[in-house]
């Protein structure tokens, strides 16, 4: 009974947290020296959803990131340590957090209506993308990622669109120990906009002989609202544990101060993983609880923000005007403010989430085990906004809360079976989920002093109707699934799932969606044929064919027909609150389907030096959820959510795994991973209950925005039925043309031959996709004895760029109530009118982080300190490209309206340098 | 381990079970429709008070006045009387304030689109609202319904009206399940004939009180509202009974009858005996012309249909201003503005401007030349210099002019509100819809298309501004109506009437074919023709 006295070792701990993890093969360790290299296509145990296998009887697309594939540099979320790593796994880098959240698409686009964010599994917690940037990366690990239906299948309508799990590091069966990783790392701009500086400025409106507000400054505003970037990371981790009792907990701090000012993001985490084992092995507890506060500064506007400081007059002050107290404005230019001024809005978010979950596992006997699982999570986002009074008449405070609470529970029994040549894994589940959403908000204006920021709402005076609300929803999930994998003399796999999903989101009648899948594997270097060949270790052919549903970001009510306030009139002389309609319901709303087709190989040679992974598949889409266009009349509304059209998605992923050189001091390793994707969208349009309904033939989806733009033909990238998902449609610009006043514009080619019409339908072609045809990840690892180096080089192909920043800057129309780039006077361009004159290649490959390591040999000191490692990192080294904007890292996978578009809202392009301390007791 | 087996069976039936009614939804921030309509309260809330939520707006193309791209721009920048000029980087739009003036507007245009929805939406609503009132009737007959049931169908004969004069051909839907095949279009005629029907039915059981006053019926269509509106359909009748207005000859209106009580009367009669009608209700014109349009303009005598605003409790916007004066102008008010619309050259020569004869109500509508904040201080630019709006300088397109911009007479019709919120655009004066100057004008112009004269009606509106008297010819009319009713949003319909809408004026040619009169209405959508393939195109586009 010694694991009894064990357990009394750390009451308090028992006492709060209960027991620990199952299946945990993973290592505490660090990175160590010989690690840099692909691992997959081992003997190694995975976690596969519900279901537990391993890599070699594995038929299905799934692509494991351990720890050691994880990206080294200046790491500060997980999906930071995940970009680049995966085919066909697309994470956009760049400055822009909150931008780089809802970037993440795992083969792409597959839905219009949203749904598009691949699920996040943590530690078999349901959750997302914004929850998954809690987590400190060095508390992560494995990232696995379900891409086919083959695989997400068991996840059902929640895993259309592919599947992250996350497996958190917990406690092994070992003596104490203590880790700690940090970095510290400092951040500079080093790629600004090149506007006419205050001298410029001048001269140029000298000689166009043009009255210009010269307030006598020389500033460089681009630059002034730009910093010197600080970041750091600190992580400390604690774990250890017997034969029957493990546990880790950990605690991690990151602080980072971007290279704009007042940009700013912090987040805290605390977790702990405890585990514990009984009655001979056969009972397993495990539990988890996490919890962290992210606190961000963001940017309000970005656009506004970096648009303000481009062509803000260099010669208004970098300071508050001394007699009036407040910052200069200049009011012809409406569109933008003082860069400086904007800089004091306050738009803070604070985000804590917590999560306990808990785990029962029975073994009933040698093959049937029994297992209950319980979460629960809690999430409170509290969005707090000030706009003073230099920027905004009479100033505006909001404040607003968000609260999520989420519920799930299942219970599972697998059985699993080895007789003779055969190998059995049975898996039943079923699961509920159930989300509660609340919140509240309210805005405030009419404030006589910026005191008290948003602190205070009782100093603003007016609270307007609509700027107050609040809301409550639940939406529920039941499922059930059956799995089945079967193993034929190791050689032949065959994997089938049946998930069975109904949400309460769906019309009554549709409400039970059934999602099955299968995949089969033949593993030929088992065969005896290839056995004898011996620079082969693996060739393993796959294919799998699966359904799976999605309900994308739909709301709850959509097919009810419900009345909700709609506005304040005038009732018997007293302003009163009337209800009505706000859209048109869809009673017979169902599951939108995505059915998957993939084949795939595996391939090792030579000690698996050389290793290769292959995979084909083809995605379609139908009965997809779109706000569709319905007629007015007979309809209230012109949009319907309804299930009609379809898309395509088809594409190769290939990844290599390198290793040339392989001795004792010295390795060398390198990894390239290579998606194509390729996106069609069929249909959008057909009868639904005898209605007609489609989408317009064109619609957009990016458009440009500022001065001179506003409604009219500015729209740019557009999803044309036909063609892939975000489309360049734009007028032709045969060149540019000199006007009497000895200026240019840009002569738009009369395609039709109808005269000159910039509409749609008119003059105007498809002139290229906005999303990469083809994207690369790569990294080169050396190793020399303690010092190891490693070089991440990322890269997009095949998609087009819409300058819309230079459109702009460019246009000495603008000029002198806009500052205009460098070049413009020369150029003498007076004409925004959006032809493809800007349309750029976007071609790019990216240096994204050199990081070299230095395993510090601790000889005697071994016995006290496991493991030292000092590192040092360049974040962002640098990009080629022959894109003329700042950068081409813009948004060039999510369908949203800043696609393919540059647009006065981009980041200046900064660089990291950092170090990194790792030591473990 | 059967045991086991056992269990989990046993609970997941159990679950499945469970499982339908942990899938219904229970909303709690949203109300289903028999909630609603609970008490006689509740269903005059809910049916009728409910659409009043549309007449204002504050985003575009919704509301009849007030906000951008919708009835308002439509029926005023199309015309002489006003343009958005492109003031270089500003204003340009992808061309669709230039499109408006040129009469470019294309089949596609966005905001043609959204306008026709909007119109659409509050008549599918009120055919739902009606569907509504009928059955709660039936339920509940000792419920006195029947003047909700008229109010419901005056509002929806209201938006119909705005439908026939912008789009001509529209389709008449009077249910809220009409089946897609039988939204169909109908003869301008026949959608004008059912307008006229049910104002006249609805007629007695609207109230006889004032619309405009604070009070029970405050931003209401009462009785006085629907003989407005009675009485502009019959001034436009001929137009709105012209079905082939590209290829034949307008009707005459002296040969056009109306039931009007139990007398035959022709086009121009009804018109004045509408207008007669509101006469004895007791409208008058203010005392002076400014007081209909100050903050607090409740209290207007002349006023019959207004937008009520107020910026605390409502969400209308009043966005004319706003987008009219230069940003120094406003920034003097403490306020936002856009620097964009601007008087015509030909509206400064109706209103004589820079003559020695100039309108007196130049100065209540335009800005032109110095301006002052609240205080009297000269507004200035920021480099200093005076700012000075330049009336003459305007034109079209004034990207990289000296007077880029400061040209154009700006809008100054509505007083400015000095507490206004939103940049301005939330402020307390309530927008005028229909004014009895306007029937006033409209009973002239009857009587002298009736061949009698109008010269008494006439000079009782330019008498109140001070001006001098002026005989009343077709010609004298239309710019009186020009004079008097300017950034009021008449004038498309105004030069339809008089024929004057195609024809060539300072920087706007004539189209092509132009001269047939296609350019009149507004074409049906793209998108809606789509949408609907019964649905056929205007003639001309």
């Amino acid at each position: 009974m010694d694991r009894t006295s064990k357990t009394h070792v750390c009451p308090l701990l028992i006492a709060c947290f209960l027991g620990f993890s199952l299946g945990a093969k993973g290592q505490v360790e660090l990175i160590s020296s010989d690690t840099l290299r692909i691992d997959s296509l081992r003997m190694e145990e995975i976690k596969i959803g519900y279901a537990v296998g391993n890599q070699q009887t594995l038929s299905g697309a799934v692509d494991k990131v351990s720890e050691k594939r994880m990206n080294k540099g200046f790491v500060t979320t997980p999906l930071e340590a995940l970009s680049g790593q995966s085919a066909g796994v697309s994470i956009s880098s760049g400055e822009n957090r909150a931008a780089m959240l809802s970037s993440v698409r795992v083969r792409g686009t597959t839905s219009l209506t949203g749904g598009n964010d691949p699920l996040v599994i943590i530690d078999g917690v349901s959750a997302d993308l914004s929850a998954l940037n809690t987590i400190y990366p060095a508390d992560i690990e494995s990232f696995t990622i379900l891409k086919d239906a083959s695989e997400t299948a068991q996840y059902g309508s929640r895993g259309a669109s592919g599947v992250i799990e996350v497996a958190t590091k917990k406690g092994k069966s070992e003596s104490f120990r203590v880790s700690y990783t940090g970095n510290y790392g400092v951040q500079s701009v080093y790629k600004n906009l090149e506007m006419l500086s205050a001298d410029e400025f001048r001269a140029v409106a000298r000689q166009l002989n043009m009255d210009i507000l010269d307030l006598g400054n020389q500033t460089n505003f681009p630059e002034e609202i730009t910093r010197l970037g600080v970041m750091q990371n600190h992580h400390i981790a604690f774990g250890g544990g017997t034969n029957t009792t493990n546990y880790r907990a950990s605690i991690g701090m990151m602080d980072r101060k971007e290279v704009v000012q007042n940009n700013a993001y912090q987040n805290f985490t605390a977790k702990v993983n405890l585990s514990q084992k009984a009655f001979q092995d056969r009972f397993q507890l495990d539990m988890g609880l996490f919890g962290s506060l992210q606190k961000n500064n963001y940017l309000t506007d970005e656009q506004k923000t970096f648009y303000s400081a481009a062509t803000f007059n260099p010669t208004f002050p970098n300071h508050r005007n001394p007699e009036t107290g407040s910052w200069d404005q200049i009011t012809n230019a409406s569109q933008i403010t003082n860069p400086l001024a904007w800089l004091e809005v306050q738009d803070d978010e604070s985000n804590a989430h917590f999560n306990t979950h808990m785990k029962f596992s029975l073994l009933l006997n040698r093959h049937l085990t029994f297992s209950v699982f319980g979460s629960y999570s809690y999430n409170v986002i509290e969005n707090s906004q000030y706009l003073p009074t230099s920027v905004w008449a009479h100033g505006q405070a909001y404040k607003g809360e968000n609260k999520t609470e989420d519920l799930l529970g299942n219970m599972m029994l697998s059985y699993t079976n080895t007789w003779g040549k055969h190998k059995l894994d049975v898996l039943g589940l079923a699961e509920v989920q159930k989300k509660i959403l609340t919140g509240f908000y309210t805005t405030v204006t009419n404030f006589t002093t910026d005191q008290y920021g948003y602190n205070n709402l009782q100093a603003g005076a007016v609270r307007l109707w609509e700027g107050t609300g609040s809301f409550y929803e639940s939406p529920r999930l039941a499922s059930f699934l059956a799995r089945f994998n079967y193993v034929y003399d190791g050689k032949y796999v065959l994997t089938a799932n049946a998930r069975a999903d109904a949400s309460s989101k769906v019309g009554e009648n549709n409400r039970w969606g059934f999602f099955p899948s299968t995949s089969l594997a033949w593993i030929l270097s088992e065969e005896g044929f290839l056995k004898e060949v011996s620079f082969l270790n693996n060739l393993k052919l796959r294919a799998g064919y699966g359904v799976s549903g999605n309900l994308g970001a739909i709301d709850s009510y959509n097919s009810l027909q419900l009345m909700k306030p709609n506005g304040v009139v005038s009732v018997n002389g007293a302003p009163t609150v009337t209800m009505g309609v706000i859209r048109n319901a869809n009673p017979d709303l169902k599951w939108e389907v995505k059915r998957t087709f993939n084949v795939g190989l595996d391939a090792g040679f030579f000690q698996n030096r050389l290793i290769l992974a292959a995979d084909y598949y083809h995605a379609k889409t139908s009965d997809m959820l779109y706000l569709y266009d319905v007629s007015v009349p007979p309809f209230a509304y012109n949009k319907l959510l309804a299930n009609l059209g379809s898309m395509e998605n088809s594409g190769v992923e290939l990844g290599l795994g390198i290793t040339p050189l392989q001795k004792k001091d010295m390795e060398l390793n390198i990894n390239v991973n290579v998606a194509f994707q390729k996106n069609k969208l069929l249909s959008l349009s057909g009868m639904y209950n005898g209605q007609y309904m489609s989408a317009p033939q064109y619609t957009p989806i990016a458009s440009l925005n500022g001065a001179g733009f506003h409604g009219g033909n500015n729209h740019i990238v557009y999803q044309i039925v036909g063609e892939s998902l975000g489309v360049f449609y734009l007028p032709h610009c045969t060149g540019l043309v000199e006007q009497a006043d000895g200026s240019y514009r840009y002569e738009v080619a009369d395609l039709n031959g109808n005269g000159v019409n910039l509409e749609d339908g008119e003059d105007r072609y498809v002139a290229g996709q906005a999303t990469p045809k083809a994207m690369l990840g790569s990294n080169f690892s050396f190793r020399y004895r303690n010092f190891d180096i490693s070089l991440q080089i990322n890269g997009a192909f095949g998609h087009k760029i819409y300058n819309g920043t230079a459109l702009s800057y460019m246009n000495m129309g603008s000029f002198p109530d806009y500052n205009v780039m460098k070049g413009a006077p020369e150029q003498r361009i007076k004409d925004q009118t959006a032809t493809d004159y800007w349309l750029e290649n976007g071609d790019y490959v990216n240096f994204d982080y050199l990081t070299v390591g230095w395993n510090v040999p601790l000889g005697k000191l071994k016995k006290y300190i496991r493991y030292l490692r000092l590192s040092a990192s360049v974040n962002n080294l640098a990009t080629i490209t022959a894109y003329s904007g700042l950068t081409p890292m813009i948004n060039s996978s999510i369908v949203n309206s800043t696609l393919g578009v540059d647009d006065k809202r981009n980041y200046p392009v900064a660089r990291s340098y950092s170090i990194g301390l790792n030591f473990q007791f | 381990m059967k045991k086991f087996s056992l269990f989990l069976y046993i609970s997941s039936l159990f679950l499945l079970m469970g499982c339908s009614k942990f899938l219904e939804e229970h909303p709690r921030d949203q109300i289903s429709e028999e909630e609603a309509f609970d008490t006689p309260a509740n269903i005059y809330l809910n049916t009728v008070a409910t659409l009043y939520n549309y007449i204002g707006g504050n985003s575009d193309s919704q509301g009849l006045q007030g906000t951008y791209r919708g009835v308002y721009d439509l029926n005023t920048f199309t015309t002489d009387e006003a343009m958005l000029p492109t003031r270089g980087g500003d204003w340009y739009d992808g061309g669709f304030w230039q499109g408006l003036f040129l009469h470019r507007w294309g089949t596609n245009n966005y905001a043609i689109q959204a306008t026709w929805e909007y119109l659409y939406k509050v008549i599918v609503l009120s055919n739902k609202s009606l569907e509504i009132l009928q059955t709660l009737q039936k339920q509940y007959p000792e419920y006195e319904l029947s003047p909700y049931l008229a109010e419901v169908r005056a509002i929806r004969a209201l938006y119909y009206y705005y439908l026939v004069d912008l789009f001509g051909r529209v389709p008449l839907v009077l249910s809220s399940s009409t089946p897609m095949q039988d939204v169909k279009q109908s003869e301008r005629s026949e959608v004008f004939r059912f307008i006229v029907d049910e104002l006249q039915v609805a007629l007695p059981d609207l109230s006889l009180e004032r619309s405009n006053y604070p009070g029970d019926y405050y931003g209401r269509v009462t009785r006085p509202v629907a003989f407005f509106l009675l009485a502009k359909l019959a001034l436009n009748c001929e137009v709105y009974l012209h079905d082939r207005w590209t290829t034949t000859a307008r009707p005459d209106g002296k040969s056009i009858y109306f039931k009007v009580g139990d007398r035959y009367l022709n086009a121009w009669q009804t018109t004045m005996a509408y207008c007669d009608s509101l006469t004895v209700c007791g409208y008058r014109l203010s005392p002076a012309y400014t007081d209909n349009f100050k903050v607090y303009n409740e209290g207007s005598e002349e006023n019959v249909f207004t937008i009520p605003m107020d910026k605390n409790l409502y969400a209308n916007q009043m966005q004319n201003l706003f987008r009219s004066r230069h940003y120094n102008h406003a920034k003097a008010y403490g306020l936002g503005g856009e620097n964009g619309s601007s008087a015509t050259i030909e509206t400064l020569q109706t209103f004589g401007y820079g003559t020695d004869s100039v309108d007196t109500r130049f100065d209540a509508c335009y800005f032109a030349g110095v301006v002052f904040d609240f205080n009297g201080d000269t507004v200035r630019l920021d480099n200093g210099t005076v700012l000075e709006y330049l009336p003459w300088d305007i034109q079209l397109d004034l990207s990289g002019l000296a007077a880029e911009k400061t040209a154009g007479a700006r809008m100054k019709k509505y007083e400015v509100d000095s507490q206004g919120t939103k940049d301005g655009k939330l402020s307390d004066n309530d927008i005028v819809l229909f004014r009895y100057a306007d029937a006033l004008l409209m009973k002239s112009e009857a009587k002298v298309r009736n061949g009698e004269n109008g010269d008494s009606e006439l000079n009782e509106v330019r008498r109140r501004v001070g001006m001098p008297e002026r005989k009343a010819t077709l010609e004298n009319i239309l710019a009186e109506r020009q004079l008097e009713l300017a950034w009021e949003g008449w004038r498309r319909q105004d030069l339809v009437r008089f024929g004057r809408f195609t024809r060539t004026y300072s920087s706007r040619p004539q189209l092509p074919q132009e001269e047939n009169g296609y350019t009149t209405v507004f074409p049906i959508p793209d998108n809606v023709l789509t949408l609907n393939k019964q649905l056929t195109q205007n003639p001309g586009y």
